[in-house]
Order: C-alpha cells, then structure tokens, then sequence
C-alpha cells in the first residue's frame, strides 16, 4: 500500500507551519534565506473554510490518475508512494487536469546545461510539482515533524490496519451496546 | 555545528530550543524539552531566527551609535563616548530644568532579558529619580495585572502552561490562542482529546471557536454584559459553590445585587446571544471537575478591560475554580518576555517583585541597597499618558528602549505629534524602526542571540537563555549601555555580567530570591513565587490552601454595570475596527519582517479582513485594496474577504507600515490601566476603483520607507565618526 500524510482538521490551527517545513525541506541548502514570495512553493497547503482549516496534500493514490493520465512516464510508484522522474516530464499539465484533489501543480525552474564544465542558461525547465514524502531526508517528512498540534501523521499499512482494527473492535462493542 | 540553548524571543509560550551556529551565524533551531514547550515549536520558533544575522529584508540591524545635531538634520555616526556623553547631558539638563519627572524611560519586553529591566527601572528611579517608567505591557495585559491584583492579589496566569492540557473545561475568552500561541494551542486540542468541554467566546470564528464544544460568537464591545450574565447565572440557577464563597471570598451581596438586572434575555440584545447558550455556558462551566479560564486581548483592550478581568475572576472565585490544580484563571502574556518586565518593575507603580513604590519601607529597603537618600513615592507616568504629558508640557525627555510606538501605540498621529513634542529623545533598539527614526539619539544594542539572560513565560516560569553568536558591529549589551549612562551621569553602576544583576535582584525581591542561577542552567525552570532556595521548581499555581494575596486573604467578587465602547459607530463610519495579530508575525515586525520565511508568507500591506455581506454590499472583490479610515486616519490595505469575519466588523493586525491599523485606532483608555480600546474603532472602507494605481501606490510607499530606514544606518555606515561637539 502506498503511504500517505494524514490531516486531522480537529487539531489544525491553520498556522501554516508545515508549508514553510515542507519548502525548507525541497530546498537545496536546507537554509530559510533564499526563501522569498517566489520561490515559495510548498506541497502541503493550509485551507481555511468557514467551518474547517486543514492542511491538503497527495494522497499518493493506490490506482494514481496523475500517473495514468501521464504521456511521458515521469509518475511512478516507488518506495509505497507515487513519485515523479522530473528528468522525463514536460509540464503538459495532464497529471494536474486528472488529480481530483488539486494537489498536483507544474511549476517552472530556470534549467541550467553544462557545457565543457560551463554552466549556461537552458530556458526553464518544467516539473510536476507535488508531495514526494520527503523520501529523501533521513529525519522523515518535514511537515509531520513541524506541526505543532501533531495534527499531521504518516499513514503506512501497519498503522491504517492498526486504527482498522481499533474502529472494528470499537464497532463490534457498539453492537452489544444495542 | 555549534549548539547554543535559548529560549524563543517571540510570544510568551516561553518555548525552549538550541540554536545551530555556523562561522557565528544563526543557520537554524532544534527543538527541546522545555516545561512548557515539551519539545514542540511553532513556525516563529522553528524559522524566526535570521533576523539576527542582519538580513537586511524589511530593515538594517543598529551597528553603530548615531545623532542628529538638529531635528531636521540626518544622522551623524558617533562614537559610543561621544554618545553616552550627550544621553547623560541631556538628561541631566532636562532633570535640573524641568525635574526627574520630566524624563519618560520604557523597559522592553522583547528580547533583552529581565536583567536588563531591572538595570533601566533603576537607572529611572535611582539616577534620574522618577518612577516614570513603564512596558508595552500598557497596551497589553496591564487591566489583567491591575485587575487580578485587585480581586486575587497577583496579577498573573494563576495556573502553568502545562495545566490547561489537564482541565476538564475551558472558558476561553476573548483570546485567539491558535494566532497568539500555537504551542498553548496544542495544550488546548490535548486537554479536548482527553474529555475536556470548550467553550469559546469571541466575536471572529477564531480557530478554537471552530474545534469549541459550545461557542458564543458576542457583539464586538459586550464582554461586560456577557461575564455578569454569567456571573447571574451562576447565582440564580444555583450553580456556585457556596461553601468557597462564604470561606473565601467577600463582598458576595454587593456583587449578586449587580449582576441580578443581567440575565440571559436582559443581555440578549447587547450581546446577540441566545439566552439559552449563556446559560449552557455556565452549566458546563460550573459542572465542570476542574475549569480554566483563559482570555487574552480581547478582554483586555477595551475601556472595561480592568473591569472585566475582575468579573472574569469573579467566575473562578463563585465555582470555586483557584487554589488547586488544572483549575484558575489566564490571562495568556503576549510578547516573550512581557511578564518579565511587569516582574521587574519596569511599571510605573511597583519596584521588582511587586513591592508598591508608595510604600515607605520598601523604598528604604531599595534606597539602602541602591545608594541613594531616597527614592521617588509617586507613582510615574504611563506610556499612554506621554501624548497629553507633553502636550502639557510636564514630559520633554524620552528614553526608549526596544519598543516601537510609532508603529504599535493607538492614534499614530498623535505618537508622532509626542515624539516631536520632546527636547531629547533616545531609541535603544536592534533594528532601525519607524520610532528609531524619530529620535535624536540611537543607541545600537546586542539582540537575542547576543547576549545571555533570564526570560518569564506567561505562567510565571523563568528560564535562561545564553549567548548563541558574537555581537554585531558596537553592539553593547543593553543593560551596559544604561550602566555607562548612569555613570556618566554621576552614578557609577557597573555590573560584570547578568548573574549579578539578578542576584541583586534576587536580594530585593522575596517572590524570586529561590530562583538561582543555578537552578535555572539547561532546561531549569524556576516558576515564582520561590521565596527559598531549597523550593526546587517554586510554584506550579497561585493561591495554595486558597489564601489570597489581599488584606483580608479573601478574593474579591466584583461586578459593574456594563457602558457601550467609546467610539461610536455612525453613518459617516458605520464599521467597526479590531486589531489583532497573526500567526507568522510578531509585534512591531522589525523581527519577524527580517525573517524569510515568515516575511514570505506574509507582506505588505497586510489585510483587512471582512464578512463576504459587507464586502457585496461595499461591491469589494477578495484580495482587492481598499481605502479604510476613521475619524484619525486613512489607510490602505488588502481586503480579505472571509465567513470567520463577523457582519459589521472588520479586523486587521498591526504590524504593517502601509496598511497600519494604528493610524486608525484613538486614545480611548481604560480608566485604571490606561489601556487603549484598539478592539473597538469606528470606520469607513472603501473600494478603490483604480487597483493597478493603488498597487503600485503600495510598492512605492513600502519601498520608499523602506529606503529610508535603510539608507538611515547605511549612510552613516560609510561616514567617519563625527566629532560632536
């Protein structure tokens, strides 16, 4: 099964903690400073309704209508998530037309080629932008880690099978209760 | 990597963390397991720090002294002697000329430390000879401290931080604790998961009023009217606990005879409350095993604030809800250290610890210690009060030390108007600020990071911060700078370090002689009252054994008569304005706006924020700029149009340059605390119909004061230091 980050809507504060956690963890550096109003581009964001503020982000779908909708072959499954070989997308945007969760976006970086050991400006370079779990940081996924209510969590198999079962024994005292 | 412990420099949750230095820079922070913090941070704690490092985003750091030969002259840059030879010149003149209570000093309860409040309120007493000395906590929480003392005899959180995730009820009050304190905020969701009941009474669908189990979503400026229909209540429903009110409080018939007109229905007007919920309200509050009361600015900011807060602690005294665990009453401190400036007597009222200056042995008592004949008995001037001081005449010398008035204090025109008003003005900052510029004197001080100290969270806990990087630039330490002033000024006062200065306060003051140093290094905390050294941790709450802190030992039951907000809404402003904060900013912004992360989530010119009816009915589109003014001011700024937002009011918080809000508040006081009404302004907002005008309007206006500020302490940078005469 493919794991995912979790939002509960009954702890959310909305205070956005885990967007700047989850641009700081993309950022090459690791460092705030080169943070600015353009190059912000979390793939968690905080959505605040009349009645509900909660964090959105991929579900890393089990049958992922990014990944079917994708010409190139850029989404794959990997490591239980779905994740994007950016060296193959082309930003046609279908991934962002098929996700029914607007949670996948196509940003532009500048693209740099090397020539003899001289790097040159290459136009821009598109990439299908969303939730990758963080796969590559060894202290897990930045958002879950920040949030300060631990109103987000990693859902895995062992832990969904885990809260199923608790929901089922939970339902079964209930029947007795009747 | 270098890891120094710290304590965060932003709200008064008092979170501890390590911060990561490289080549003596600040790269980043490492949550720890502070008392109050248990490990968590919010994104200020986690991604606040760059301001140290001078980044130079909204505004320069203060790397040098500077002066202004004339008010109409730029900055000069001046050696450190030069200027603490015209700092004590000046004030001296002004002291000889007009008498001590001519000079206004403020205290800082920002990143400086309680050593360095306690070093400024005696310069103020000791060398100058006023008690004019005061903190941003006037603006704040002083009707909570005026209040309580009055009612409970301490003025502070009578509980801990950690005790609100342990209540069985929570009566929060006028208080967004999710944008003030995020870590408490996680206190408030555990105490929910563990059974507690919330209830939440504000007039904005605020965060918590979204996860309450019973919200009262009350008419902006009814508090009044709501705590007696509370209190009534209570009474008639016989829901109080008479054997608590007849042991431990006084003036009960008094108080019944008040709150007796406020009913339910009597206040469903005034408040926009069905009956039914206030009464639902007190039933959960009252049934409740343990019941917490927390209120923040939304009660305080108001012309009954003080009156108010006394009714509130009237509810804990009816339910008997003091003097044991998970229970009591909060007024949740804003800014890190607000609660350390008011413990140190950075009021014009009290020495350190609460001790009255208006009393005759204790002022010999700090006489004795200080060196001098005798000290002021008059109670000193607040920081409210400077405009109509010096419009008077009686106020011609203002020490201001990490504050920013001109930004933070109601009715700006009428700051600006003070400022110019007086004869000698110095700022003691870390960063060029609004006020900074409006100064003759500015002295560059270390900032948070640079320098080691002692910090009070919100629930009387003390805890040490050290020193993480070296200084920037001349940089001096705050509490040196008013010791080389005080000297100059022929009173020699020198200290080696902080641990003298709070061990002569520790002399001084009985509620905090058990807080040692030594028991505060590392992740120690020390909660006060600690009257013994052997008293490992102090006092988690208030009022053991239910003993109050008043003559009698009784608490107070008080009530009065509720009266509109000043400022009246008409048809010329039909709107009603209140100011509030946002998460990812701090205070003034001169922080927070240096930081990149925060400033990226959030710019100028800020937002009003309005009900989706007003904005279709004022034909404003969400995200558009607006015109809002009042009878002092006019503004612009960026609509945010929102169902959390009331009908009939707007909200905007108050650290934007462009959009601020204090152009537009007045100087309505509370009576007792001097605390202005900024929840409550009347005014107009207006469509702009020409937005793509209006944007680069915006972008100007920042820009421009922006350079100003920075080009401010850049152009002195370069200049040789001035010789002045």
């Amino acid at each position: 099964m493919n794991r995912f980050v979790a939002a509960d809507p009954g702890k959310c504060i909305g205070c956005r903690t885990c967007e700047i956690a989850c641009a700081m963890a993309h950022r090459p550096d690791g460092s705030t400073e080169a943070l600015a109003p353009t190059n912000f581009e979390p793939r968690i964001r905080v959505i605040k309704t009349a009645t509900v503020s909660t964090a959105v982000m991929c579900h890393h779908c089990e049958d992922a209508p990014c990944l079917n909708a994708c010409p190139e072959g850029a989404i794959v499954y990997r490591a239980d998530s779905v994740q994007v070989d950016q060296s193959r997308c082309v930003g046609c945007k279908n991934c962002v037309m098929a996700c029914p969760f607007g949670v996948m976006e196509v940003i532009t970086v500048p693209a740099v080629k090397s020539i003899a050991g001289i790097q040159v400006s290459a136009g821009v370079k598109a990439r299908a932008h969303k939730c990758d779990l963080c796969i590559d940081r060894a202290a897990g996924q930045a958002c879950v880690g920040a949030c300060p209510t631990n109103a987000l969590r990693l859902v895995d198999e062992a832990s969904l099978q885990q809260s199923l079962a608790e929901l089922r024994e939970r339902t079964a005292i209930a029947a007795i209760a009747v | 990597m270098e890891k120094h412990m710290s304590v965060c420099p932003y709200c008064g949750t008092g979170c501890k963390f390590n911060l990561l230095v490289e080549n003596e820079k600040v790269v980043g922070v490492e949550p720890l397991n502070g008392i109050t913090n248990e490990g968590r941070l919010c994104l200020k704690g986690l991604y606040g720090y760059d301001f140290v490092n001078d980044t130079k985003i909204l505004t320069p750091r203060l790397l040098h002294p500077m002066y202004r030969r004339s008010r109409d002259a730029d900055f000069e840059r001046i050696s450190w002697d030069e200027a603490i030879k015209i700092a004590a010149t000046k004030f001296s003149e002004i002291k000889s000329k007009y008498g001590p209570d001519a000079i206004m000093t403020t205290g800082s309860s920002r990143g400086c430390g309680n050593e360095t409040n306690f070093v400024m309120q005696k310069f103020a007493r000791a060398v100058i000879g006023t008690n004019n000395v005061d903190n941003c906590a006037r603006v704040c929480h002083a009707p909570s401290v005026a209040g309580l003392a009055q009612t409970l005899g301490n003025g502070a959180m009578s509980n801990s931080i950690q005790e609100i995730g342990e209540t069985d009820c929570l009566l929060i009050f006028g208080y967004n604790v999710a944008d003030s304190h995020p870590v408490i905020a996680r206190r408030v969701i555990e105490a929910k998961e563990k059974g507690a009941k919330v209830i939440v009474c504000d007039p904005r669908k605020i965060e918590t009023a979204r996860l309450a189990d019973l919200y009262l979503p009350l008419k902006n400026g009814s508090n009044m009217a709501l705590v007696n229909a509370f209190a009534n209540v209570l009474i008639t429903e016989n829901l109080y606990d008479k054997s608590y009110v007849a042991n431990h409080t006084e003036g009960f018939e008094e108080y019944k005879a008040i709150v007796s007109k406020y009913t339910p229905e009597y206040v469903a007007d005034i408040t926009g409350l069905d009956p039914d919920d206030i009464r639902e309200a007190m039933r959960i509050y009252a049934a409740a095993p343990s019941a917490t009361i927390l209120w923040g600015m939304g009660v305080t900011q108001w012309t009954m604030g003080v009156d108010v807060v006394k009714g509130l602690s009237g509810l804990a005294l009816l339910t008997g809800n003091l003097g044991r665990p998970h229970v009591g009453v909060g007024p949740v401190r804003g800014q890190n250290n607000v609660q350390g400036s008011c413990d140190l007597g950075v009021l014009p009222n009290v020495f350190p610890g609460y001790q009255p200056v208006t009393d005759a042995a204790i002022r010999a008592k700090f006489a004795k210690r200080w060196g001098v004949a005798s000290l002021p008995d008059k109670v000193g001037a607040m920081v409210t009060d400077v405009p109509h001081l010096v419009e008077h005449g009686k106020l011609k010398g203002y020490y201001i030390m990490g504050e920013d008035p001109a930004q933070t204090d109601p009715d700006l025109t009428a700051v600006r108007k003070s400022l110019a008003g007086m004869e000698f003005v110095i700022v003691q900052d870390i960063f060029m600020t609004k006020t900074a510029m409006l100064a003759d004197l500015v002295l560059p001080a270390t900032s948070w990071g640079e320098h080691e100290g002692v910090f009070t969270a919100a629930d009387r806990t003390f805890q040490r911060f050290y020193q993480a990087v070296p200084p920037k630039g001349e940089c001096k330490h705050d509490w040196e700078i008013i010791a080389e002033i005080a000297t100059a000024m022929g009173y020699p006062m020198h200290y080696q370090n902080t641990q003298e200065i709070w061990d002569e306060l520790r002399e001084l003051a009985p509620k905090f002689y058990g807080a040692t140093y030594e028991k505060m290094e590392g992740l120690g905390y020390v909660q006060w009252p600690c009257y013994e050294v052997e008293d490992a941790h102090g006092a988690k709450y208030l009022y053991h054994g239910n003993k109050f802190e008043r003559p009698s030992g009784k608490g107070l039951l008080y009530a009065c008569e509720w009266h509109p907000p000043m400022d009246q809404t008409d048809s010329d402003f039909p709107m009603i304005l209140c100011t509030v904060r946002e998460v990812g900013h701090y205070s003034c912004r001169s922080m927070t706006g240096n930081c990149s992360a925060l400033q990226t989530l959030a710019d100028e010119p800020g937002f009003v924020t309005m009900n989706p009816k007003d904005a279709k009915r004022l034909g404003i589109k969400d995200r558009e700029l607006v015109h809002v003014s009042s009878r002092r001011g006019k503004i612009i700024t960026r609509a945010q149009i929102t169902e959390r937002t009331n009908e009939g009011a707007v909200y905007m918080t108050y650290q934007w340059w462009i959009g601020a809000c204090n152009e537009l508040t007045g100087e309505n006081f509370d009576p007792t605390s001097k605390t202005p009404e900024y929840k409550y302004s009347a005014v107009k907002v207006e469509p702009i119909a020409d937005q793509l005008w209006a944007e680069n309007h915006v972008q100007q206006e920042y820009a421009s004061l922006k350079g100003k500020l920075r080009g401010a302490v850049e152009n002195t940078a370069a200049m040789k230091v001035a010789e002045v005469a």
